[in-house]
């Protein structure tokens, strides 16, 4: 495990401008309420606007309607927006993850009819990972998919799946034939499944504010074709170990806070407050300067071919234990009784810190899980 | 060399190779009974490693300051007990940057020398006042020291035997004495522009990140070696979830902080690095306070023995962790930066650095 230190290209600094510069026309601040990080709202336009860019599926080949760019190249447009809390909810997933797992595992006529979408911004994706008793234990998922002449008939249950009452599509882990006794991990594969399907049934689980976040998916007999079968039969988990890959690591997994924190900024501007909480200040800088880096980093390796597991469930445990921490010391210097529907944006942003972030340490695996993942990894190394 | 780091992969492989022989765990413990290890000192010298990044036609060996700072890194890596940044990053630019002598043997400077006074006549100064925590002033050959004398930075090359020492040490029993100056008469001359007591204090700070970040990642790797060897309940303790977790952390704040150090090094190389070297000291302090903290309590009560070497790590760290700034002055100057920026430029700041500063 080594973390080599990087730093951005003339060209890469100058897509960092061009982001910037696109944000500050767009949303610039005070026009817009921030999100507060992946959790962001889904604007379909401002998805569009994007992709126009060339900014979502930026990594795909061209051939496909991406633009051939890098994993740095990536890491840099999402740093910007989700520090900008940019609504970007709608193509996350399928930017983020989807994507790849149709470009390495799917078939040409997958490629053909998903990526050039999932590129121009159009396709929302939701994740069908967990169910009612499979959440970190994800290999013993039961949902079933029984073959029939020309598909696949499906019964079961998926939960927690964020945005699927407004998205296109999902892809599921499933169970295409039995569980044998020792080898949980055969007999999974995943499955693209269309939220629309007849028999497919999506009902709300209010988030703990009463939003609408997540939802339960059941499946009663729905029907999908052979077609759309995301690489080999039976290779489910591992194809799935390779997309819980993306999800790590990345700034997603750190920048959550920042639009809170930079909002206190601007509302304590010439004020008392001013003078508290520059000491804070001082060391959230620095944090998110050295975290920063690591990631960056973590993005660098993967441009050179590598999979640098280990290290990006590192920076993933960190990165979310340290934005819940940025959330704890501003409750902690703030002494103020903040409210969700207050005047200051500030306050509602640190509202819906402290009442959404317990989930940023769950979600995509929990930290207790990741920990397990990473300390495998770690040997005495030499200097 | 390689090209991600700009560091001489030789430098790495030497200096290891040097430490691993003549830093063994007797032989720091040695060190700490009898306040010095003038073997171990000559072993380095002889290498030439104390000099690196000093000109060579100013007497030292050549070299970046990347390299300096990777000899540091693998100084903290295996608690050699030698005043090497004393000797060259710090003391040996400040003379070499002030036109004096590089001496043979190890030079030392004044962490805390605000409060000594200095008249200058011609090109000697005359020195008062006493300055404590020195860096093994009791075996250095020349003090370097840095005042200000009407604005104008200058550096006197102080012969320690015209000095009172009194030894005193830190947590790790590194020497840090008390210099008292009264009538010490040293030759001086002026810094050349950019060397004055705000980049020395820049300077000091990032020397110690990379000790630091050297022996916080000896503590991890340490410790992961330890808990895979020690049985419990008839299996390693490393296999157990609580413990794992103090390896993953340690191993976080590990490679956190050599990134801070190795990336504030880089900046520094190249020009001013303020903003990276406040932020790698504060990052590496307060990474040094977690690690230890984990690492500890991974190796029971054996980490608590002299006998078990994880202390010569973590008593190091506690007492660089206040060196040339504690959390406290670093946060504060890092929070000035920022709140200056305002909220329109507080993520230009993190990404951009000191380049965002000037
Ligand atoms: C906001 C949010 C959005 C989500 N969106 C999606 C989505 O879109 N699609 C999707 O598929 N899933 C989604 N999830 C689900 C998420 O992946 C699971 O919550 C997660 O994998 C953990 O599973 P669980 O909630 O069942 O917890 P459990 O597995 O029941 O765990 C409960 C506790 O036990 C601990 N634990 C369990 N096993 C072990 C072990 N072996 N060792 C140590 N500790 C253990 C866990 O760490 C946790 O602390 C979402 C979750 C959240 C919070």
């Amino acid at each position: 495990m080594r973390f080599t230190p990087t730093e951005l290209t003339e060209e890469e600094l100058s897509l960092q401008q061009q982001v910037r510069d696109f944000l500050q026309e767009e949303l610039p601040p005070g026009s817009h309420e921030p999100c507060l990080g992946m959790a962001a709202n889904k604007d379909k336009a401002f998805s569009l606007k994007m992709a126009e860019r060339g900014w979502v599926g930026m990594a795909l080949p061209k051939e496909w309607g991406g633009s051939d760019r890098t994993a740095v190249d990536r890491f840099i447009v999402v740093e910007e927006m989700l520090r900008w809390g940019a609504p970007v909810g709608h193509h996350w997933v399928a930017d983020r993850q989807t994507g790849n797992v149709i470009l390495k595992f799917g078939t040409e006529e997958q490629r053909e009819r998903f990526l050039p979408a999932i590129c121009r911004g159009e396709l929302g994706f939701s994740i069908g990972m967990s169910e009612p008793d499979s959440g970190s234990d994800l290999a013993s998922v039961s949902t079933k998919a029984e073959q029939t002449t020309d598909g696949w008939i499906i019964n079961g249950t998926k939960i927690w799946t964020s945005g699927a009452h407004e998205n296109d599509w999902f892809v599921c882990l499933l169970r295409t034939s039995p569980m044998e006794d020792g080898n949980k991990h055969a007999g999974l594969s995943q499955l693209l499944i269309d939220l629309k399907s007849p028999g497919l049934e999506i009902s709300p689980i209010p988030f703990l504010d009463g939003s609408h976040h997540f939802n339960e998916v059941t499946f009663n007999e729905v029907f999908v074709p052979d077609i759309n079968v995301v690489g080999d039969l039976g290779m489910g988990w591992h194809q799935n170990t390779t997309e819980m890959a993306y999800e790590r690591g990345g700034p997603d997994r750190w920048l959550s806070p920042f639009s809170t924190v930079e909002q206190l900024l601007r509302e304590a501007k010439g004020t008392e407050l001013e003078e508290t909480v520059s000491d804070l200040f001082g060391e959230l800088v620095a944090r998110w300067w050295g975290i920063r880096n690591l990631s960056l980093s973590v993005a660098r390796l993967i441009d050179t071919g590598e999979a640098p597991s280990i290290e990006s469930s590192l920076v993933k445990e960190m990165g979310t234990r340290y934005e819940q921490e940025v959330v704890e010391k501003l409750v902690h210097l703030i002494d103020i009784e903040y409210s969700p529907d207050s005047d200051s944006l500030f306050e509602r942003l640190l509202a819906q810190c402290v009442v959404t972030f317990p989930g940023n340490t769950i979600r995509g695996g929990t930290i207790e899980i990741l920990r397990s993942v990473a300390s495998k990894g770690l040997k005495g190394l030499p200097a | 060399m390689t090209e991600a780091t700009g560091v001489d992969e030789l430098v790495t492989e030497t200096a290891d190779r040097l430490f691993t022989q003549i830093c063994d765990h007797e032989s720091v413990q040695n060190a700490e009974a009898a306040g010095a290890a003038p073997e171990i000192w000559s072993a380095f010298a002889e290498t030439g490693f104390p000099w690196i990044s000093i000109d060579e036609d100013r007497g030292g060996s050549g070299g970046t300051l990347l390299d300096a700072l990777e000899v540091l890194r693998l100084v903290g890596y295996h608690a050699a007990p030698i005043p090497a940044a004393e000797t060259g990053v710090l003391g040996g630019w400040l003379l070499a940057s002030s036109g004096h002598e590089i001496p043979a043997g190890p030079v030392t400077v004044l962490p805390n020398g605000n409060n000594i006074t200095a008249s200058v006549s011609g090109d000697q100064m005359t020195l008062a006042g006493t300055c404590t925590r020195v860096p093994w002033a009791r075996i250095a050959e020349r003090i370097a020291v840095l005042v200000e004398v009407d604005g104008q930075s200058m550096v006197a090359s102080v012969n320690p035997k015209d000095c009172v020492i009194q030894p005193m040490t830190n947590m790790a029993g590194e020497p840090r004495d008390t210099v008292c100056f009264d009538g010490a008469i040293a030759p001086a001359s002026p810094c050349v522009a950019g060397v004055n007591p705000e980049s020395f204090r820049f300077r000091g700070a990032l020397s110690r990140a990379a000790l630091m970040a050297g022996a916080i990642e000896k503590m991890s790797q340490l410790t992961v070696t330890y808990t895979n060897d020690r049985i419990q309940f008839g299996r390693p303790v490393a296999r157990f979830q609580a413990v794992q977790q103090h390896l993953v952390w340690g191993a976080q704040e590990a490679a956190l902080a050599r990134m801070a150090a190795e990336t504030a090094g880089r900046e520094a190389n190249r020009g001013p690095a303020f903003f990276e070297i406040a932020a790698a000291k504060l990052i590496t302090n307060q990474a040094a306070a977690r690690a230890t903290k984990a690492c500890h309590q991974a190796h029971g009560a054996m980490g608590m023995t002299q006998e078990y070497p994880l202390h010569h790590y973590s008593r190091r760290l506690w007492s660089w962790r206040k060196e040339y700034g504690g959390d406290a002055e670093w946060s504060k100057w890092l929070g000035n930066a920022a709140v200056s920026q305002g909220a329109e430029g507080l993520y230009a700041l993190v990404t951009g650095g000191s380049s965002v500063l000037s």
